[in-house]
C-alpha cells in the first residue's frame, strides 16, 4: 500500500505531500520524505555511483528498510517525487509506471496558468488524480 | 559428507602454511636444513588464481617437512582430495652421489620410483659434498650431476639443481626458490582444476568451495578466497531454498542472541552440523565471519560494513521467518548485538582519510545506518518492557517504530508466577504517566510508536493459544486499559492481588503492566549479554544507551552525505537533554533542527520542533531567541496551529515587549508583518512638495497588535547609499489581523523614484523591523528563500521643472496715462495652484487702480491646444477667452488669492493699472523720423506667485518670481512735414498721425496750439474743417491733417501768455479696442460710464516747428570710394570735400580760416589711422574747398556704416550734405592670405602664442600699410616674416621697424 506521495521542489521544499494512512501520523511521513532527500541528494551529487542511471529520471529504491520502501523520481527541473510504500514486495516496473503517470499529472498541474511555479500545489484536480493513481497502483500487474 | 566437517574444521585450524615435502634420499637434511629453511617465507611468488591469471604474492609462508614425518605419513588416501590443501605442494628430492656407477645402479632406480607419482610436483637437489680443493671429487660430482640431468630433466622442464655444500653457487637459491614456486603453482593449478571439476560433479557437496577458498586463503590469495566464500554462501542459500526440506534453523541455544558474524571460531563446526547439513543460523554467520575476516585482511572495512548491513537485514528477515521457534524477541536482540559488533569492528579497522572521499562518506553513512538500526531495535525492546513513556513521540521515532511489527512469538510470554510486585510497580509507573504537555498549550495527538496496540497484540497472541476470549479485549475496552481510568485501575488491582499466577493470566487477557513484566522476564532469559541487559535495567540506563546509540548515529550521519538524518537525530538528542534539564545543549541542537526544516520549508515538521526550541530559550532567558522563535511560530502556516495557540504566541511577544528587557532586542518580523505600497501608479510629486503616503501593512498576528511607533524608509532607486529616508508615524497604530492601510506624512524628497525599504517600529520596548514586501497579501510562507522581489516604485519625485507659467496676455502696447487692463495669463503646468497667492508689485511709473476690482476668468489658449482647451466645453469659436469661469477679486496688501476653480486650468487675470508719464509726447519731422524710444513706454510688474501642495506653513511653498514688462504708449506718434511753402508765406503743415496701438482710434477733434513765431493762417482757431471728423484710424495706419500756418507774430493778447517754445497738437479721440488684443478704452471707475460713448480722450503732442534752413554755409561731400571695393584689412582712404558755400554770417566769429572736423566711426568696424579730430584750414573765401582724407581699415566684412565726418563748430542747419554720404558700404572678406591664418587651433595653454598671433595680425596690417607706401619689395619681406617662427619673427620685426 502506498502510504505517502510527495512532490519536492528543486530547493528541497515540499510542494505537495499527501499521506494515505488512516492514522493521524502524517508527520512521520513528512519525516520519511524529508530524510529521503538525503539519498536523492547523494545520488544526484555522486553521479559516479548512480552510473548508468545518470540520465534516468527514475531513481529507484532509496531506502531499503525493513518495514517500508521509499522510491524516488527526479524530473528534469529537479523536482523530486517521493513514494513511500509499506508494500515490501513491489515490482520496479509498477513503480516506474506509477511515477510516469504521476509525472504527467504533475505536469498538468503546474501547467495551470494560475499555478505559481515553486509554490505549493493546491489544485484539487491534481489531488484527485494522484489519489486515483495511488489507488490503481499495482493493480495493473495484479490483473 | 558433512561428517568430514568436524575434521575439516580442526584441519583448517591446524593448517596455516603450505607444505613442501622433502624426500631425503641420502640423509642430507640435517646438514642443509637450516640453510633451506632460512629461505622461507618466500619473498615474492607469482601464483595463478582461479582464472589462471598470475597474481603476485608477497611473503608466502611455507614449511618444509620430511616425507618421513608423521604429519605426512598419517594421512589416508581417501581424505586426500577433501583436505588436499594440506598435502605437500612440492617435493624436494635430496640426493648426493660420488660415483657414477652407484648412481646408475642404486640411486637412479630409487629416484625413478619416487618421482613416478605424477600427482606430485617434484624436483631434485643434487648436493655435492666434494671439497673445492679436491678436483677429483669435484669432477666426479659434476659427472654424476650431468648424468642426473640427462636422466630426469627434460626439455620442457628443468628438474635438477645442484647444491654445492662447501661453496654454494650464487644463483642456487634463486634457482631453488623459482623451482619451489613453480611446483607450488603447478600443484595449485592442478588442485584448483580438480576442485572445480569436483564441484561441478558434486554440486551437493558444498564444502568443496570452502576447501578451495581456504586453499586460496592459505596461499594468501585473499581475493580468490573471498570469491570462493561468496560462492559458498550463494550455493548454500540456493540449497537451503531449493531443497525445501525443513531443516533445523538453529539459534535456540543460550548465547545465540549474540551475533557471531565476526567470529568464525565462536562455535566449533561440529555443533552446527545437523542431519548431513548445516544449521542456517550458525552457518550463515560463520560464512560471513570468514568473509569479513578476509575483507579485514584486505583492508576493506568499508565492505565489511556494507556487506554486514545487508547481511543483518537479510538475516533479520530469516529470523523473522523462524521467529516462532526462536526465543522471545530473539531477532531484535540479535540485530542489536550484530550491529554493535559490526560497528566496533569496522570502526576499529577503519583508517580515516585513506579511502577516497565518497567511500569514506559512504562508510560513515553505513555506520550511521547500523547505529540507527540498532537504535530502533533497542527502542522496540525498551517499549516492550514499558519504557515507552520515556520515548519522544517524534516523527523520527514514529516513522521507525510505528511501521515495525511487534515480535511474533508463537506464544506471547506470560507473567511469571512471582512477579506480582513487579506488576504493581509497573502499574504505578503507568499511573504516573502523564501525557506529555506541549509548550504553549499546544495540543496534538501524539504520534504512534506502536504498529498496533500492544495490549491487543499480546493478548491476541496469548488468546490464540487458549480459548478465544477476544471479546473482552476489543475496541474501547482495550483503550481504557491502555490508559486506565481510575476505576478500572482499582478493579484490576484487586484482581491481581487476589489471583496472581499463570492460569489466571492465560484465562483472562493480560493487562498492560503484566505484558510489560512478562516481556521483561522473557527478554531477560533471551538476552545473554549482561551489558545489554543492564541497559534495560532502569530508565536511566535505558536513557544512557539510547543517547549513546542516537549520538552514534547522528555523528556518523553528520560525517556522511546524509546531513538531514544527522540533524534530525540531533533533535532526538536535544529532547533527552531537555528532559534532563540540559537546556543549553538542547537549545543548540533544536536550533540546528529548526534551521534545517525552516531552510527547506518543511513547516509541518518545523511546527513540531519550534515550540521545543522556544521553551528552551524561554527557560534559558534568551529573550532575543525566544522572541524570534515566537515570531517564527506566528509566521508559520496558519493551519498548523489553532487560533488559540497562535494567540498564545502573540501574547508572549507582547508580554516580553512590554516587560523590562535588559537590552532592547531588535526583532525581525519580516515573515509576519509585510508591507506594500498601494496598487496603481506611484504617487507623483514635484520636487520640494510634501505628500501623504498610503502603505498597506499586512499583519500576520492573530489578534490586534499595537505598534507604538512605526517608520518606513524610502529608498531611492537611483542611488543605494543616499536617499534613504525614514518616514515616521509617531502615533501608535493598531494593526488588525490582515490588511491595514496606514498613512504617513511625506516630507519633500529629492527628485527620483523611490521604493519602500524597511519597516521598523516599536512594540513596547521591542524594536522590530521588517523588510519583506508583499503583493498586498500575507507574507508568503513559501517564499522562504527569496527575499528579493521586484520592487515597484512607490513614489516618484520629479526633477525641478516649471510648474506654472505667467505671461502677459497682450503683447501690443497699452495706452499710457490711462487706466488699462493688464492681462496676466496664469498657466499651471500639470500642477495644482490650489490656494495660490499672487503678489503684485508694480514698478516705477505704474500704479494699480486699487479702486477697481481685479477680474479673473478662465482662458482657453487655442494656439497651444492644451488640454484645457479640449476639455472646456464652453469654448467659443474664434474667441480666445472663454467666460466659463469669471470672478472678481480684490487686492489685499498687494496679494490676490486664487479661487479654487482656477487651480488646474489656465486662467487670465485682469489687473487695472495706470502708467504715468509726465512727459509730453513729441512729434518729429518727417525728414528725420525719430520714433519715440520704446523704453520710455516700458513699465514693469513684479509678480510673485506662491503656490504648492503644502497648505500649512511647515514646508516652503513654491514661489514663482516674474517681472513682466508691459508696454505703454501714446495712441499716436506724430510727425510733421511742411507740405508746401506757398508764395504768400503760408506753410501747409501736414501732421501725420501714426497709430501706435492695435485698436481703432476715432479722432473727434484736433487743434494746434502754435509756438511763438507761428500763427494760424487765416486767423483761424487752428482746427481743420470739422467735416473731417470723426476720423477713424485703423491699427498701424496713418492719417494726415493739414494745418495752414504762416510765420508771424502772435497777437497782442497772445503776448500776455507765456511764450511757447513748442507747438502743441491736441487730438480728442476715442478708442475702441479689446483688452485681450491691446489698447482698449480706459477702465472707468464708474460702471455706468463704461458704456458712455462720449468718453473721449485727449492726446497732446509737442511739435517742434523750425524755421526753414535757407542759407547753408558749408557743403560736405563724400568722395567716391575706389571701385575695386573694400576688403577687410585693406587700407582705404576716406575722403570728404568741404566747400564753403558762402560766408558765415555771424555763427563762427573766430577762426575764419579754420574748420574743426571730427570723424565718427564705429571702432568695432573701423580702424582709423590718422587724426580723427582736428582743424583744417579753409579760407573764408566763398567757394574755397579742401579735402579731408583719412586712412581707414575695415575690420569686419559686410555692410557697415562708413565713418562720417562731422563739423562740430558749425550748426547743423548751416551744413548741407552734397553729395550725401552713403548709409552703408560693402566690405568684402579678406583675401586668402597667410598673414591672416591665425592659428586658433593651437593648444589653449599657449596664450603667449595667441598674443603673438594678435601681433601677427597687427603686423600684417602694418605690412600692408608699408606696401602701400613702399611697394612690392616690402610686401615680400613681410610675407616671409609672417611665415617665420615667432621668436625670430619678433626679432626681425624689431629690425624691420628700425629699418622703417
Amino acid at each position: 500500500m502506498i502510504v505517502c506521495v510527495a512532490v519536492v521542489g528543486h530547493q528541497n521544499n515540499p510542494l505537495y505531500i499527501q499521506s494515505f494512512t488512516d492514522a493521524d501520523d502524517a508527520l512521520k511521513l513528512h519525516h520519511i520524505v524529508h530524510c529521503s532527500l538525503d539519498v536523492v541528494d547523494e545520488r544526484v551529487n555522486n553521479p559516479k555511483k548512480s552510473g548508468p542511471t545518470l540520465n534516468e529520471t527514475f531513481l529507484g529504491l532509496l531506502y531499503p528498510t525493513e518495514n517500508y520502501k521509499v522510491y524516488g523520481y527526479l524530473t528534469n527541473t529537479k523536482v523530486k517525487f517521493i513514494l513511500v510504500t509499506t508494500d515490501l514486495d513491489v515490482r520496479d516496473a509498477d513503480v516506474r509506471n506509477f511515477f510516469r503517470r504521476f509525472h504527467a499529472a504533475y505536469v498538468d498541474a503546474v501547467s495551470n496558468p494560475f499555478h505559481v511555479p515553486g509554490k505549493k500545489i493546491t489544485s484539487k484536480t491534481f489531488a484527485e488524480t494522484v489519489s486515483t493513481i495511488v489507488k490503481s497502483f499495482g493493480l495493473s500487474s495484479a490483473g | 559428507m558433512a561428517n568430514f566437517l568436524a575434521q575439516f574444521q580442526t584441519i583448517k585450524n591446524s593448517c596455516d602454511h603450505l607444505v613442501i615435502a622433502v624426500e631425503d634420499v641420502s640423509d642430507l637434511w640435517p646438514t642443509i636444513k637450516n640453510g633451506f629453511e632460512e629461505r622461507f617465507p618466500l619473498k615474492r611468488a607469482y601464483l595463478n588464481n582461479k582464472t589462471r591469471n598470475p597474481v603476485p604474492v608477497d611473503n608466502l609462508p611455507a614449511v618444509l617437512i620430511l616425507t618421513t614425518d608423521a604429519r605426512l605419513r598419517s594421512r589416508f588416501p581417501h581424505e586426500q582430495y577433501l583436505f588436499w590443501f594440506r598435502e605437500p605442494y612440492a617435493t624436494i628430492v635430496l640426493i648426493t652421489c660420488e660415483d657414477l656407477d652407484e648412481f646408475k645402479t642404486i640411486l637412479k632406480p630409487r629416484l625413478k620410483l619416487i618421482v613416478q607419482n605424477d600427482e606430485r610436483e617434484w624436483f631434485i637437489v643434487f648436493v655435492s659434498k666434494a671439497h673445492p680443493n679436491n678436483d677429483q671429487a669435484t669432477k666426479m660430482a659434476k659427472k654424476v650431476y650431468a648424468r642426473l640431468e640427462v636422466d630426469f630433466s627434460s626439455k620442457k622442464r628443468e628438474r635438477c639443481c645442484k647444491f654445492d655444500l662447501h661453496r654454494p653457487e650464487a644463483n642456487f637459491w634463486e634457482d631453488l626458490e623459482s623451482k619451489i614456486v613453480e611446483c607450488i603453482r603447478n600443484t595449485l593449478d592442478k588442485r584448483v582444476q580438480f576442485y572445480e571439476d569436483e564441484i561441478r560433479k558434486l554440486s551437493e557437496q558444498r564444502f568443496m568451495p570452502e576447501s578451495l577458498a581456504f586453499m586460496f586463503e592459505m596461499a594468501h590469495l585473499h581475493e580468490d578466497a573471498l570469491c570462493e566464500y561468496d560462492e559458498l554462501e550463494l550455493c548454500y542459500l540456493e540449497t537451503v531454498n531449493i531443497t525445501g526440506k525443513q531443516r533445523d534453523f538453529g539459534g535456540v541455544e543460550h548465547g545465540d542472541d549474540q551475533a557471531t558474524l565476526l567470529n568464525p571460531g565462536k562455535k566449533p563446526l561440529t555443533q552446527i552440523v545437523q542431519d548431513d547439513s548445516f544449521r542456517e543460523f550458525e552457518f550463515r554467520q560463520y560464512v560471513f565471519a570468514c568473509q569479513s575476516r578476509l575483507l579485514f585482511k584486505l583492508n576493506r572495512p568499508f565492505e565489511v560494513a556494507s556487506r554486514g548491513f545487508s547481511f543483518i537485514i537479510s538475516f533479520s528477515k530469516a529470523l523473522t521467518m523462524h521467529e516462532n521457534i526462536l526465543p522471545f524477541s530473539m531477532r531484535e536482540i540479535w540485530v542489536i548485538s550484530a550491529c554493535m559488533d559490526l560497528i566496533d569492528a569496522t570502526a576499529s579497522n577503519y583508517n580515516e582519510g585513506l579511502a577516497p572521499l565518497d567511500i569514506e562518506k559512504e562508510f560513515y553513512r553505513l555506520q550511521g545506518d547500523l547505529y540507527s538500526l540498532c537504535r530502533v531495535k533497542f527502542l522496540r525492546l525498551a517499549y516492550l518492557i514499558g519504557y515507552g513513556t520515556n520515548m519522544e513521540r517524534s516523527p523520527v521515532n514514529s516513522a521507525s517504530l510505528s511501521m515495525l511489527p511487534w515480535p511474533k512469538p508463537a506464544v506471547w510470554p506470560s507473567v511469571p508466577p512471582d512477579a506480582s510486585s513487579k506488576v504493581l510497580a509497573k502499574e504505578k509507573l503507568i499511573l504516573q504517566e502523564t501525557p506529555a504537555i506541549k509548550h504553549f498549550g499546544i495540543q496534538r495527538k501524539p504520534l504512534p510508536l506502536e504498529p498496533s496496540l500492544l495490549l491487543r497484540e499480546a493478548n491476541r497472541r496469548r488468546a490464540s493459544l487458549s480459548a478465544g476470549n477476544m471479546l473482552e479485549i476489543s475496541g474501547s475496552d482495550a483503550m481504557s486499559k491502555m490508559f486506565p481510568s481510575h476505576k478500572a485501575q482499582t478493579n484490576s488491582m484487586t484482581r491481581t492481588n487476589s489471583s496472581p499466577g499463570l492460569d489466571s493470566s492465560i484465562d483472562r487477557p493480560m493487562r498492560l503492566a503484566e505484558i510489560y513484566v512478562a516481556a521483561e522476564y522473557a527478554l531477560h532469559s533471551t538476552i545473554s549479554n549482561p551489558e545489554l541487559w543492564k541497559s534495560f535495567s532502569s530508565v536511566e540506563e535505558f536513557e544512557q544507551k539510547y543517547l549513546e546509540l542516537t549520538k552514534g548515529a547522528a555523528d556518523n550521519y553528520h560525517r556522511s552525505w546524509w546531513k538531514r538524518h544527522g540533524v534530525v537525530l540531533d533533535g532526538e538528542i536535544a529532547a533527552v537533554y531537555f528532559k534532563n534539564g540540559n537546556f543549553d545543549l538542547a537549545a543548540k541542537s533544536y536550533e540546528k533542527v529548526c534551521a534545517l526544516y525552516a531552510g527547506e520549508g518543511w513547516q509541518d515538521l518545523l511546527a513540531e520542533v519550534l515550540p521545543n526550541l522556544a521553551e528552551c530559550q524561554k527557560i534559558l532567558n534568551d529573550q532575543a531567541g525566544y522572541l524570534s522563535s515566537c515570531v517564527r511560530l506566528l509566521s508559520l502556516d496558519k493551519g498548523l496551529f489553532l487560533t488559540k495557540e497562535r494567540q498564545a504566541f502573540q501574547s508572549e511577544v507582547v508580554r516580553l515587549a512590554h516587560s523590562e528587557m535588559k537590552q532592547p532586542v531588535p526583532l525581525d518580523v519580516s515573515s509576519l508583518i509585510t508591507f506594500s505600497g498601494n496598487p496603481g501608479p506611484p504617487i507623483e510629486l514635484c520636487d520640494g512638495d510634501p505628500g501623504t503616503l498610503y502603505v498597506t501593512v499586512w499583519s500576520g498576528f492573530p489578534d490586534d497588535i499595537t505598534l507604538d511607533s512605526l517608520s518606513l524608509t524610502l529608498m531611492a532607486t537611483f542611488q543605494a547609499d543616499e536617499g534613504v529616508k525614514a518616514l515616521r508615524s509617531s502615533t501608535a497604530i493598531v494593526l488588525k489581523p490582515g490588511r491595514n492601510t496606514i498613512t504617513l506624512d511625506l516630507p519633500p524628497q529629492k527628485p527620483g523614484s523611490y521604493v519602500l525599504g524597511v519597516l521598523t517600529g516599536q512594540i513596547g520596548h521591542l524594536s522590530f523591523r521588517s523588510h519583506s514586501f508583499s503583493k498586498g497579501g500575507p507574507a508568503d510562507s513559501d517564499d522562504f528563500m527569496s527575499y528579493e522581489k521586484p520592487t515597484r516604485p512607490i513614489l516618484k519625485v520629479f526633477k525641478s521643472r516649471p510648474l506654472v507659467d505667467l505671461a502677459t496676455a497682450v503683447s501690443s502696447a497699452l495706452l499710457i496715462n490711462e487706466s488699462q487692463w493688464v492681462g496676466i495669463i496664469v498657466r499651471p503646468l500639470n500642477y495644482s495652484l490650489k490656494g495660490a497667492v499672487l503678489h503684485i508689485d508694480t514698478g516705477p511709473g505704474l500704479g494699480i487702480e486699487e479702486s477697481h476690482v481685479i477680474e479673473m476668468e478662465s482662458y482657453a489658449d487655442l494656439t497651444n491646444g492644451s488640454t484645457e482647451t479640449v476639455t472646456n466645453g464652453a469654448l467659443e469659436n474664434g474667441s480666445s477667452t472663454v467666460n466659463k469661469d469669471f470672478e472678481q477679486l480684490t487686492l489685499h496688501d498687494g496679494r490676490i488669492e486664487f479661487p479654487d476653480w482656477a487651480s488646474n486650468m489656465t486662467s487670465i487675470l485682469w489687473i487695472p493699472v495706470r502708467a504715468i508719464s509726465d512727459k509730453l509726447a513729441r512729434g518729429s519731422s518727417s525728414a528725420t523720423p525719430q520714433r519715440t524710444n520704446i523704453v520710455d513706454g516700458m513699465r514693469t510688474v513684479a509678480l510673485k506667485l506662491e503656490f504648492g501642495i503644502s497648505h500649512n506653513q511647515t514646508f516652503e511653498r513654491h514661489v514663482y518670481f516674474l517681472t513682466l514688462a508691459v508696454h505703454f504708449t501714446d495712441p499716436f506718434h506724430v510727425s510733421t512735414r511742411v507740405a508746401d511753402k506757398c508764395h504768400d508765406g503760408t506753410l501747409l503743415l501736414q501732421v501725420i498721425l501714426h497709430s501706435e496701438v492695435k485698436a481703432a482710434l476715432t479722432i473727434h477733434d484736433a487743434w494746434l496750439d502754435l509756438q511763438d513765431g507761428f500763427v494760424h493762417a487765416d486767423r483761424g482757431d487752428g482746427r481743420p474743417t470739422s467735416g473731417f471728423f470723426p476720423l477713424v484710424i485703423s491699427p498701424a495706419s496713418k492719417a494726415g491733417i493739414l494745418f495752414s500756418i504762416r510765420l508771424g507774430k502772435t497777437d497782442a493778447e497772445d503776448a500776455s501768455n507765456v511764450l511757447e517754445s513748442d507747438s502743441i497738437l491736441n487730438v480728442r479721440y476715442g478708442i475702441s479696442g479689446n483688452r485681450s488684443v491691446g489698447a482698449h478704452p480706459p477702465v472707468s471707475t464708474k460702471h455706468s460710464a463704461t458704456e458712455d460713448a462720449k468718453q473721449d480722450l485727449v492726446f497732446q503732442s509737442a511739435l517742434v516747428l523750425q524755421r526753414p534752413v535757407l542759407d547753408p554755409c558749408l557743403a560736405v561731400g563724400f568722395l567716391p570710394l575706389p571701385s575695386s571695393g573694400l576688403r577687410v584689412g585693406q587700407l582705404v582712404t576716406m575722403k570728404w570735400r568741404v566747400e564753403r558755400l558762402k560766408d558765415f554770417e555771424n555763427e563762427v566769429p573766430q577762426h575764419h580760416d579754420e574748420v574743426l572736423y571730427e570723424v565718427y566711426a564705429n571702432t568695432d568696424n573701423w580702424m582709423i589711422a590718422g587724426r580723427k579730430r582736428g582743424h583744417v584750414s579753409l579760407s573764408a573765401k566763398q567757394g574755397s574747398r579742401i579735402e579731408i582724407s583719412i586712412l581707414c581699415v575695415p575690420l569686419v566684412a559686410g555692410y557697415v556704416r562708413p565713418p562720417q565726418l562731422g563739423l562740430p563748430d558749425v550748426v547743423e542747419a548751416n551744413i548741407s550734405c552734397n553729395p550725401p554720404g552713403p548709409h552703408l558700404i560693402c566690405v568684402l572678406p579678406p583675401a586668402l592670405s597667410s598673414s591672416f591664418c591665425i592659428p586658433l587651433m593651437m593648444s589653449a595653454s599657449s596664450s603667449v602664442f595667441l598674443r603673438h598671433s594678435m601681433r601677427l595680425a597687427i603686423l600684417a596690417l602694418l605690412s600692408q600699410t608699408i606696401e602701400m607706401q613702399h611697394g612690392k619689395y616690402w610686401r615680400l619681406i613681410c610675407v616671409k616674416l609672417v611665415r617665420l617662427r615667432f621668436i625670430r619673427f619678433l626679432n626681425q620685426n624689431v629690425s624691420g621697424k628700425q629699418h622703417l
